[in-house]
């Protein structure tokens, strides 16, 4: 049991580490037995928050992810050692714009923000480290 | 990630499956880009199980360039994780979503 809910992984900061980081997820959520909806915001919510590193913290070597399941909520680590860059500083999207005004990007850390319960950056030893947690019911 | 091609009439039904994401938008936007330089896409969603920002943005800019050419774009087949990821982004709004292919294509 304890092996099914606990993961952690340790990847390249760049998009082609991503369908490593899915499967990973998947598998994870299949051993948990997690629902579909929340096995796909558990996804979503890694994959944004991977893909800012990815983005954002050039000069990182790594981006580890650490995953686990308590009391029902996932609690969701991500950290790298890339210059400190806070993604909750980044203003949020319009959502009621038109398709003309629509403009292409922020929409990342928007779902990271409605999909969690809780999220916390913040800088230590050298390092970013985002915590995220999720309802896993 | 692949896409089959399908052609009805002017328009081409491009048929997605796999997940669209970080790792896979920039084949999927070049694919997309393409077919609408040849007239109307419909995006097939049904065998995409799911899709992040990164994929988002590639619909956005299919449905950009589709107005901007003066042809149709529209999705279908989306999935119940998928469609909470079209809302919650206000997708839902601005790309025409059609619940199976053949209404898309009979628009």
């Amino acid at each position: 049991m304890a092996q099914s809910t606990d993961l952690a992984l340790r990847l390249r900061p760049e998009a082609e580490a991503v369908p490593e980081l899915l499967d990973r997820l998947e598998a994870f959520a299949e051993g948990a037995d997690l629902p579909a909806g929340v096995a796909h915001r558990l996804a979503l919510v890694a994959e944004e928050l991977v893909a800012n590193v990815a983005m954002h913290a050039t000069g990182a070597s790594f981006v580890e992810i650490r995953l686990s399941l308590e009391g029902g909520q996932l609690y969701l680590g991500i950290i790298d050692d890339g210059p400190a860059f806070d993604p909750l500083e980044g203003t949020e999207p319009d959502t009621e714009a038109t398709l003309e005004e629509r403009e292409i990007g922020g929409l990342g850390i928007h779902f990271v923000r409605r999909m969690v319960r809780a999220l916390d950056y913040r800088r230590e030893g050298g390092r970013n480290c985002l915590t995220a947690v999720l309802d896993a019911g | 990630m692949q896409i089959a091609e399908i052609k009805s009439g002017g328009v081409t039904v491009a048929a997605f499956e796999g997940r669209l994401d970080t790792a896979t938008a920039a084949a999927a936007e070049a694919r997309l880009l393409a077919l609408l330089e040849e007239g109307g896409v419909v995006a097939d969603l049904e065998a995409v199980r799911y899709v992040s920002s990164a994929g988002l943005r590639v619909l956005l800019k299919a449905a950009k360039q589709a107005k901007t050419a003066g042809r149709g774009f529209s999705v279908c087949g989306l999935q119940p994780a998928v469609r909470e990821v079209f809302e919650i982004s206000g997708f839902d709004k601005i790309i025409p979503a059609y619940a199976t292919r053949a209404e898309a294509l009979a628009v």
